[in-house]
């Protein structure tokens, strides 16, 4: 109405039309980019499911579909944390660390009698106390979180060698907390429904609460959600809290399930995260999280790892699998999904 | 700090800012600066680059604390240690580098930070805050269509919209505009423009920086202009030519003392091209 009112150049009836023309496309592209990524991962599992369950034959077992899912309950675990992390533009590196160092601390204490709950809690708020100087370097000293869970990375690493001396302490098998990774309620593991609950939370967080919609604007523009008075940087320390309890809950399932906590458990573990997540679709560069992407992008790297391994391809190459879909992932990320104006960074 | 001389016509006034002074090490930015808006008025903020509108701007919003002088506030004296201070009195700044959200939709921007929430504040009532986001925008008479794309895909004109719809939610009594125009293609300098008036006719108090001068002449009351940390000019921006806010703008003393141009500033008026049908 208003624009189309001053005649005083002829092309301005044009450029309204366009205007809504462009608003209207906006929104289409806005929506397609938002999801074509997660369809198209969808696809893509749906697409390796077919192919392993033809070409392999005990993969389209229950059992081993159930085993599958097991052993990607950490892995989606620590991606959901990780999402949150990533939506801020941030990045942890140290999760594999802290599962190795929390697994062998909680085999060693309980080889020294603690009472499991007791241990249990303790592991989970030593997870917790690493997120939190993750966090506290990147986000109140605003030093790149890249370099700081690098550290971090090698500190917990070290920590938990130097714990163990390079043995791995066995978990007695009688205690309840081995349940925690090998126990099942109505034939489903534990790990798997603990994976569900943590996803379920997590999906709900980041889409439907406050904290969620900071996760995101942080990543964003985070000047600008300071400037609505949001505490910028109690967000971007609570994310890295999430992932190392995270990583904690993940190094107390994968030592339970193996009955034995071991200082070189979790190596490449955080690219497995990483990839997951970029696979779902989060970017890189903040301000986009895809909670479900990232659960499919998990699955997706379960289903190829699994299924690689019934093909009785050399395990070696699952390594370079992963690597080449995670460089993969990134490269459609910030190139053809841009096109969707997904992107704009 | 000064005893109420005056009081009566502080009362009718916004904002007072009186003798304000800032200095930055050598560098004298607001050397006693004076600056009257009463409600509802818009006050464009003109002057080089470095002439302390900026400085002076962010010591009304809190961002920057003057070393000396006094701010008076709908007749109470007043003083902001940070932004959040001046934001409970009712001064809300949108920043020249629009302060939005691009990954998040229209109504996310507009509550950003004060979220309506359900479920005792756990989770956010999305459905609530797309229905006030759309009464919000059709009482400033903001064409968006829709409210829950990512403002990242809108067009300049109506990203800045939003940034001022944004702070006009926070029910503000004066609002600081800092360069809202600039970037912006020419119809939508046209969107912004009518904003501005849609929210002074509210009542609300307006003080817009700018370098567009073909803007001021359109939307404000009055035309201030500073040079080298004071105030130069206060001028009627209906008895004002561009010439003369040029030359004072660029402190050129030869020019006399500006009466004879209100005859010259109508005609002025007519010729900017961009004064359309809009009055």
């Amino acid at each position: 109405m208003t624009t189309s009112e001053p005649t005083t150049t002829a092309g301005k009836p044009p450029v309204v039309s366009e205007r809504v023309v462009t608003t209207r496309a906006a929104r289409a592209n806005a929506h397609i980019g938002k999801h074509a990524q997660t369809i198209a991962i969808g696809v893509v599992l749906v697409l390796l499911l077919i192919f392993f369950a033809f070409s392999a034959d005990r993969f389209a077992t229950t059992g081993n579909l159930l085993n599958l899912l097991r052993q990607i309950s950490p892995t989606l675990i620590v991606a959901i944390a990780m999402t949150f992390v990533i939506s801020t533009s941030g990045i942890d590196l140290s999760v594999g660390s802290t599962v190795a160092l929390t697994g062998s601390l909680l085999a060693i204490v309980l080889q020294h009698g603690w009472d499991p709950t007791l241990a249990l809690v303790a592991i989970l708020a030593l997870g917790a106390l690493i997120g939190f100087i993750n966090g506290w370097f990147s986000s109140y000293q605003n030093i790149p979180p890249f370099i700081v869970t690098l550290a971090m990375l090698s500190i917990m690493r070290g920590t938990a060698l130097r714990a163990t001396e390079g043995y791995s302490t066995p978990i007695d098998g009688d205690l309840w907390i081995v349940q925690l990774g090998q126990g099942r309620v109505a034939g489903i593991p534990v790990p798997v429904i603990l994976a569900v609950v943590v996803a379920a939370v997590g999906w709900i967080t980041l889409t439907r609460t406050p904290f969620g919609r900071y996760v995101i604007g942080l990543g964003s523009n985070g000047e600008s959600l300071r400037r609505t008075g949001v505490n910028t940087r109690k967000v971007g320390l609570a994310v890295y809290v999430l992932t190392g309890l995270a990583a904690a809950l993940a190094g107390v399932l994968i030592a339970t399930r193996l009955s034995s906590g071991s200082s070189n458990a979790g190596s490449g573990f955080e690219l497995e995260v990483i990839t997951a997540v970029v696979l779902g679709g989060t970017s890189l560069f903040g301000g986009r999280g895809s909670m479900l992407g990232t659960m499919l992008g998990a699955l997706t790297l379960g289903v190829i790892a699994n299924g690689l391994v019934l093909l009785h391809v050399s395990p070696f190459y699952v390594q370079i699998v992963q690597g080449a879909i995670l460089l993969l992932a990134i490269f459609a990320n910030s190139k053809v999904w841009a096109r969707f104006g997904a992107v704009r960074k | 700090m000064a005893p109420a001389d005056g009081a009566a016509e502080r009362t009718v006034d916004r904002v007072v800012m009186r003798d304000i002074r800032k200095r930055y090490g050598m560098v004298d930015a607001l050397r006693g600066v004076t600056l009257r808006v009463g409600p509802g008025e818009v006050i464009g903020l003109v002057g080089d680059n470095a002439a302390g509108k900026s400085t002076l701007m962010k010591v009304l919003a809190g961002a920057v604390v003057p070393d000396s002088g006094e701010i008076v506030f709908d007749g109470q004296t007043v003083s902001f240690a940070t932004p959040r201070d001046a934001r409970e009195l009712g001064i809300e700044m949108v920043y020249q580098d629009l302060a939005l959200c691009d990954d998040i939709d229209v109504a996310g921007n507009l509550f950003l930070g004060r979220e309506p929430r359900k479920a005792g504040g756990l989770l956010l009532d999305v459905a609530r805050m797309h229905r006030d986001a759309r009464q919000h925008l059709d009482a400033l008479n903001i064409r968006i269509p829709l409210t829950d794309i990512p403002v990242g895909g809108l067009s300049g004109g109506q990203r800045q919209a939003v940034a001022i719809a944004r702070a006009v939610t926070f029910g503000p009594k004066l609002l600081i505009l800092d360069e809202p125009t600039a970037a912006l293609a020419v119809a939508e300098v046209e969107t912004v423009l009518e904003l501005i008036k849609t929210v002074s006719a509210q009542g609300v108090s307006v003080i817009l920086i700018t370098h567009r001068l073909q803007d001021l002449f359109r939307v404000c009351d009055r035309l201030c202009v500073m040079y080298e940390g004071t105030l130069r000019a206060d001028l009627d921006a209906r008895a004002t030519s561009l010439e003369r806010l040029v030359s004072e703008i660029v402190a050129h003393d030869q020019i006399d003392s500006g009466k004879s141009d209100a005859g010259k500033a109508d005609g002025r008026k007519g010729n900017d091209t961009t004064e359309g049908a809009r009055r």
